[in-house]
């Protein structure tokens, strides 16, 4: 059973993207309005807007948080072809206290063309931010001091040749394994072949070196997560493409891996779900890595779960539907109280509303 | 194991028009919203769902009803016997345990049963929803405690000759406590017409389908026409009725034998009528030979169909095995003709009873209870051995990863709550499997309300030890105090984790805020930093400019040149305040007091010489090299003159 | 606080295992605060002898029979009335109020990480901010404010006497504070060790009162003598974890309470004096004692330990009651004492 709580999110036009800090109490969002707005979560469970800022001159795709022991720090992404490093900075002194804003620490301007998304490395390796564009390029920057955020130095450019719509890191928590990056493409045309990329940045050319392209996926994609790695020695990536697919990258390792110091990957398909029977947009693991989230055309959200003999099933579904009457009304009466002067300690609380259930016609009944 | 999928509805109007996307920001919370399936090529323009309405953002959480108050005590409590039994597994030989493990379920099952009890007290209190929810919380865990004491009866506890009969009506009386009740309080009446009361022969049959014989001939006495020789009769032959005493072979076939001949004498009576008169006491004995019709006519006085088993078995195999117990079951849902009927609860006792472990398991993870049963049972389970047999019959099926996967759920979802973390630390603990890693996954996320959490989260993560976690945990709560304008604490926390990178930044931030208003900050940490700022050189920097302030400040002028030399002879200090140290010699050169030697004198002048391009030297230059050359001639004559 | 009446309070039913009730000689039962807004700062609201219960809330102190104030991770002091029980329920209402007076500079709620009370009416708080506030029960003002008194958190305050308080900060330095005196530094300062140990907890000897013991987060106990305080008379390495709390009898000082965050609950006793009682001895406190203070003591654990931090103690003639992070409260009878 789930239950709801409705946020305002007081954006113009579709929200492109949520982003939540480590502990899930604070949320970014960006939109095609330009803007990049922070909440907070008070101790009741409420969401207050915090700051709300035109970070862009053209729509923003995707925005994303630092860990927090690099501050509050925040990477947005645009149309406008560049990539925005945020640093929040709260006004310490007896008359402006409380004030806080954000401040743009840099601006990446390398793209010529619309930068599609953009994501920070994992803490251990430091403070460095991905970003990849319609010009088929990855880059890569960092902060080499890392308590200074106003530099950012462009370490690597990594020429993909396709027009590339998403990235991600993989968060192996380990020193073992070099950095990995998977990276998306969303050509249409299937002849030129796959369109899922993995990079790994070799110790000895220092450089980011293809590992693999993922030859069974030709169809334009459009999402890609590696899950949270709990100690397994292979990696698990969920691609968004005309379906679902759930994939597992096993490092082998022969004389050749030995020699040179390249991973060599075993590439198995592991699920594969055309559950949404449309195109898949969006893919999110939850934070163990045991139930993925998919996002299609059907306008649907779909939860797949992992079993304990690791094979995957789908397990709920989630859908928009015109709220009935009772709920508009409180939600009008909730809203106003917003906007008014007074505000009770009610309104200040989380307000949950149950959220209801259909059973899907196509769905057997399992006993 | 399968699932049903079910469709929640977000109540939204865009979300249904433009279709939704999810995000995860808890354990257990999923945001969704309603988003543009825009593809990258598309010139940027305002989406087709542009309006007024503002769009919205859904949290999803999941409904976790351990987390009540109640539930919660229940929770706890249940985590320290869960602990007893993995102590108990560490420590101690399989043979040993067998025995102790039941005691462990009985304490389980005890815990539940103090939960219904608690609360049955406040659904007494409560009113409307709240009500509803108790009421709904009772159910949930009356078919909790059902399940389980019946799979302790078949699966953990060791019955003596596999003879199940005593042990299932046990179960069944405990379960249907109703008769024994109302028995008792007739009894308490010591009225002499018992059967006025309207629940009279309901309780008899009850009674006599629960086995307790004693009970049905106490009723019977009372009765008004108890002295009627039917009735005296019956009493008899109720008497009569043998007992099997003991388990092993000689015993039960003496019973049988004892058991053969009392059905014939009561069959015989029957037969000759000398019950007819009295239509109940007919029935009762047609009921205990076992007469086929009698018991179709006794089917609506039984609840449930394991109800009905518990008494057909007692009068007809009452030296039934436990595993033909599936059979007999089966046999009693035709006899009921419930089979189209089976509801949740019916099918897992069937399962049960049919010793298919893998199918109980299944289905209670359909309880709504959060995964408690599924976690605790399985575990349990698994440490009887009862879940390893079943690796030879269901493919792929590892019995580990399964007792695993359960517990690490259950751990991770009390992982989510801000009071009960600490108990699914001691459940993540004990999957050996994946167990450290969701610890190191999660600990780090949980939110640093105050120090004294902080500091409590750290000495868990101490305790495994997670030392990146420690680190990464100090400094975040370092950050946290730098942006609350804290910078003493925030170092104290960067020095709490050894961690030289952030030392050095915030010892910057001394010196630097330092240049900006020409006052150190937190001179109480700084006077007592100790062998602590050993940590980063910039922070010995720090320490040692501090005391040359102190010393200066207190006049021993002396010392703090002496001080001073050895940190330009030093090379620790920061380029951004060599000017400072340069310009801070000044006064010292000039004082009346010859304050530093003619070697001294030609560091300083060599220093000065090596940063004269230091823009921010530039104005004072000129006057530290005449200081400087002027000392050095009172330092050389001096020093000649003491020679 | 908008409302004053802070909810209905419902009795903490017995657990299975353990006693937990209503005890009449510690005046105020033990009670759960299941509703209302209130929850999210005082989750398991017990009186004075209880502390953290589940980490949320921060000290409660009773002035009197039925006063008492609590604390809260948001930085406001509250000043509260138990009043006389019908039914089984009791209410709690706000007296006074001292709202957000710990805060940081950047406008965040400071956590007030505990207080100290003196005879009825006088109120330490001292907060993450660094800061000490004193306040009077009878005055909605604050009567003195050190800020910044400290660069770092100060963990633990105590009264040693009506104008004088010792507080100690995150990484154990101990500063002595003369409320009297109007210049906003300490008259004294020393550390705890040179290791960055954050101390604990912290409690004077009931008859002796420059006799200071502190428990410290690696399980430690170290006891000063303040007429001599720039080192320890002797560190006593004690529990595994953290101690959470130490607390002398109040009647009988020769007993001493300690419990620690690894679930343990130890009371320590004088053994039994040998030699000749003829010879007073110099120092009978083996508090003070510089070395050897192990063997003149004895050390009892009152309850197995339930592998749960225990947050908190209380003590009051032969009955000892504890709380504990399994969101329980155990009550111990019949301690011995002599």
């Amino acid at each position: 059973m789930f239950e709801a709580q409705e946020v305002n999110a007081e954006h113009k036009d579709l929200i492109h993207d949520v982003a939540y800090d480590f502990y899930g109490r604070r949320m970014a969002t960006c939109s095609s309005d330009q803007f990049v707005k922070v909440w907070d979560q008070n101790s009741e469970g409420k969401w207050i807007l915090s700051s709300s800022w035109k970070a862009h001159s053209g729509s923003v795709w995707k925005v994303t948080w630092a860990h927090p022991e690099f501050g509050q720090v925040l990477a947005t992404c645009s149309f406008d072809r560049t990539a925005a490093i945020w640093e929040e900075i709260g006004n310490i002194g007896p008359n402006d206290r409380g004030v806080r804003h954000w401040v743009r620490r840099a601006n990446l301007v390398d793209s010529r063309t619309s930068v599609t998304d953009a994501r920070f490395c994992p803490r251990w390796l430091g403070l460095q931010l991905a970003t990849c564009s319609a010009e088929g390029i990855v880059r890569i920057y960092e902060a080499p001091d890392i308590m200074n955020l106003s530099q950012w130095t462009l370490q690597h450019e990594v020429q993909c040749r396709l027009p590339l719509s998403c990235l991600s890191w993989n968060p192996t928590m380990s020193k073992m394994h070099p950095p990995m990056l998977a990276v998306g493409s969303d050509d249409q045309v299937a002849a030129n072949g796959g369109k899922v990329f993995i990079y790994e940045y070799s110790e000895n050319s220092r450089r980011w070196v293809k590992l693999e392209t993922i030859g069974t996926i030709t169809d334009a994609v459009h999402d890609i997560a590696f899950s949270p790695n709990l100690g397994r020695e292979y990696h698990i990536l969920a691609v968004a493409s005309k379906d679902v697919r759930i994939i597992n990258l096993v490092p082998v390792e022969n004389e050749e891996t030995l020699q040179t110091g390249v991973t060599k990957l075993d590439v198995q398909t592991v699920a594969q779900f055309d559950d949404h029977s449309s195109l898949v947009w969006r893919v999110c693991w939850n934070l163990t890595g045991t139930v993925l989230s998919s996002s299609g055309d059907d306008g649907l959200v779909r939860l797949f779960k992992m079993n304990y003999i690791n094979s995957w099933k789908p397990v709920a579904v989630l859908k928009g539907d015109t709220p009935q009457t009772k709920d508009s009304e409180q939600r009008t009466t909730s809203s106003s109280s917003n906007n008014g002067n007074v505000i009770s300690p009610l309104s200040q609380t989380a307000r949950y509303i149950k959220l209801g259930t259909i059973s899907q016609p196509r769905d057997v009944p399992w006993h | 194991m399968e699932r049903e999928v079910k469709t929640f509805v977000i109540p939204n109007e865009l979300c249904k028009r433009a279709g939704i996307t999810a995000t995860w920001l808890t354990v257990d919370q999923l945001s969704v919203r309603a988003f543009e399936k825009r593809n990258i090529k598309l010139p940027d323009a305002p989406s087709n769902f542009l309006s007024d309405t503002p769009s919205s953002i859904f949290h999803l959480r999941q409904e976790v009803i351990l987390f009540h108050p109640i539930l919660r005590k229940l929770v706890n409590e249940s985590c320290g016997v869960f602990i007893a039994v993995q102590n108990l597994i560490v420590n101690k030989n399989p043979a040993d345990y067998k025995v102790e493990l039941f005691k462990m379920s009985r304490q389980y099952r005890s815990i539940i049963r103090a939960c219904l009890e608690n609360l049955q007290d406040d659904l007494s209190e409560a009113k409307g929803q709240e009500k509803e929810q108790l009421q709904n919380y009772i159910t949930i865990f009356y078919s909790v405690e059902c399940i389980w004491h019946l799979c302790e009866i078949l699966f953990v506890d060791i019955i003596p000759g596999n003879l199940v009969l005593s042990q299932l009506l046990e179960w069944i009386r405990f379960h249907f406590p109703k008769h024994e009740r109302n028995a008792a309080t007739m009894l308490a009446s010591e009225s002499v017409n018992l059967e006025t009361h309207q629940d009279y022969w309901n309780t008899v049959f009850g009674s006599l389908l629960q086995g307790r014989v004693k009970i049905v001939r106490a009723l019977l006495r009372p009765h008004s026409s108890a002295d009627h020789p039917t009735f005296k009769l019956v009493d008899q032959v109720l008497r009569a009725m043998p007992i099997c005493s003991g388990v092993n072979g000689t015993s039960i076939n003496e019973f049988n034998i004892q058991w053969r001949h009392w059905t014939m004498d009561v069959q015989s009576k029957i037969d000759a009528k000398l019950f007819s008169s009295e239509k109940h006491l007919d029935l009762i004995m047609r009921l205990v030979v076992g007469e086929e019709k009698a018991w179709i006519e006794i089917q609506d006085h039984c609840e449930a169909w394991y109800e009905f088993l518990a008494g057909w078995m007692f009068y007809t195999e009452p030296t039934a095995k436990s595993f033909e117990l599936g059979q007999y079951a089966k046999r009693s849902i035709t006899k009921m003709r419930v089979a189209n009927n089976l509801k949740h609860l019916d099918r897992v006792i069937l399962a049960a009873m049919e010793f298919d472990i893998f199918q109980v398991i299944k289905e209670i993870q359909h309880m709504t209870e959060n995964g408690w049963f599924v976690a605790h049972l399985s575990d349990l389970l698994f440490h009887s051995s009862r879940l390893t047999s079943l690796e030879k019959e269901v493919p792929n099926f590892s019995a580990e990863k399964l007792r695993e996967s359960f517990i690490l759920e259950y751990g991770i979802t009390l992982m989510g709550h801000k009071s009960l973390w600490p108990v699914g630390l001691s459940y993540l603990d004990h999957c050996t499997h994946d167990g450290n890693q969701v610890i190191a996954l999660l600990l780090p996320r949980i939110p640093l309300d105050n120090e004294a959490k902080t500091l409590k989260i750290i000495r868990e993560a101490k305790k495994r030890d997670l030392n990146d976690v420690v680190q990464c945990i100090c400094k975040a709560q370092g950050m946290l105090s730098l942006k609350r304008g804290r910078i003493g604490n925030a170092l104290c926390w960067a020095l709490k984790s050894q961690d030289g990178p952030f030392t050095s930044y915030l010892a910057d931030k001394f010196l630097q805020d330092y240049i900006k208003n020409g006052k150190l900050g937190s001179t109480d940490l700084l006077d007592n930093l100790g062998s602590c700022m050993l940590v980063s050189d910039r922070l010995i920097f720090l320490g040692k400019y501090f005391e040359f302030h102190k010393l200066y400040q207190t006049q021993k002028y002396k010392e703090a040149a002496n001080l001073l030399i050895s940190l330009l002879a030093s090379k620790i200090i920061p380029k951004y305040f060599w000017y400072v140290l340069l310009i801070d010699a000044i006064p010292l050169l000039e004082s009346e007091e010859l304050l530093f030697s003619s070697n001294d004198t030609f560091t300083i002048m060599h220093c000065a010489e090596q940063k004269e391009d230091l823009p921010e030297l530039k104005d004072k230059l000129n006057i530290l090299k005449l200081s400087a050359a002027r000392n050095l001639a009172r330092a050389l004559t001096y020093e000649a003159q003491n020679e | 606080m908008v409302a004053s009446n802070l909810g209905t309070l419902k009795p903490l039913s017995p657990l299975t295992s353990t006693i937990v009730g209503l005890n009449r000689m510690m005046m105020v039962p033990v009670y759960l605060v299941i509703e209302d807004w209130f929850e999210s700062i005082v989750k398991h609201l017990v009186p004075s002898w209880l502390y953290e219960v589940v980490g949320l809330m921060g000290a409660n102190m009773f002035l009197d029979t039925d006063n008492f104030v609590s604390s809260s991770s948001s930085g406001s002091v509250y000043l509260m009335r138990t009043c006389q029980p019908y039914n089984d329920q009791i209410h709690l209402k706000t007296t006074t109020e001292w709202k957000n007076i710990h805060k940081f500079d950047n406008g965040e709620e400071s956590p007030c990480t505990t207080l100290a009370v003196y005879e009825k009416n006088d109120i330490i708080t001292v907060g993450e901010d660094g800061c000490i506030n004193l306040l009077n029960s009878q005055s909605q003002r604050i009567l003195r404010k050190i800020d910044n008194a400290d660069s770092c958190s100060i963990h633990c305050v105590i009264f040693l006497k009506h104008n004088e308080i010792l507080t100690s900060n995150l990484r154990g330095q101990m500063k002595i504070w003369d409320l009297r005196s109007q210049n906003d530094q300490p008259t004294n300062n020393f550390m705890l060790s040179g290791d960055q140990v954050t101390p604990t907890c912290l409690t004077y000897h009931p008859t002796q009162r420059h006799l200071l013991i502190t428990g410290d987060d690696l399980g430690a106990l170290t006891t000063w003598d303040l007429r001599h305080n720039t080192y320890p008379i002797n560190v006593l390495n004690a529990h595994e974890g953290a101690i959470s709390e130490i607390q002398f009898h109040p009647d009988q000082p020769d007993h001493l309470f300690s419990c620690s965050s690894a679930g343990e609950i130890w009371h320590w006793s004088t053994k039994a004096k040998t030699g000749s009682s003829l010879m007073p001895e110099s120092d009978p406190n083996v508090w003070l004692a510089h070395d050897n203070v192990k063997n003149k003591l004895e050390v009892f654990t009152l309850m197995p330990t339930l592998g749960k931090s225990i947050n908190t103690l209380d003590l009051s003639r032969n009955k000892v009651i504890c709380g504990c992070d399994n969101e329980a409260i155990y009550l111990i009878n019949g301690v011995t004492l002599c």
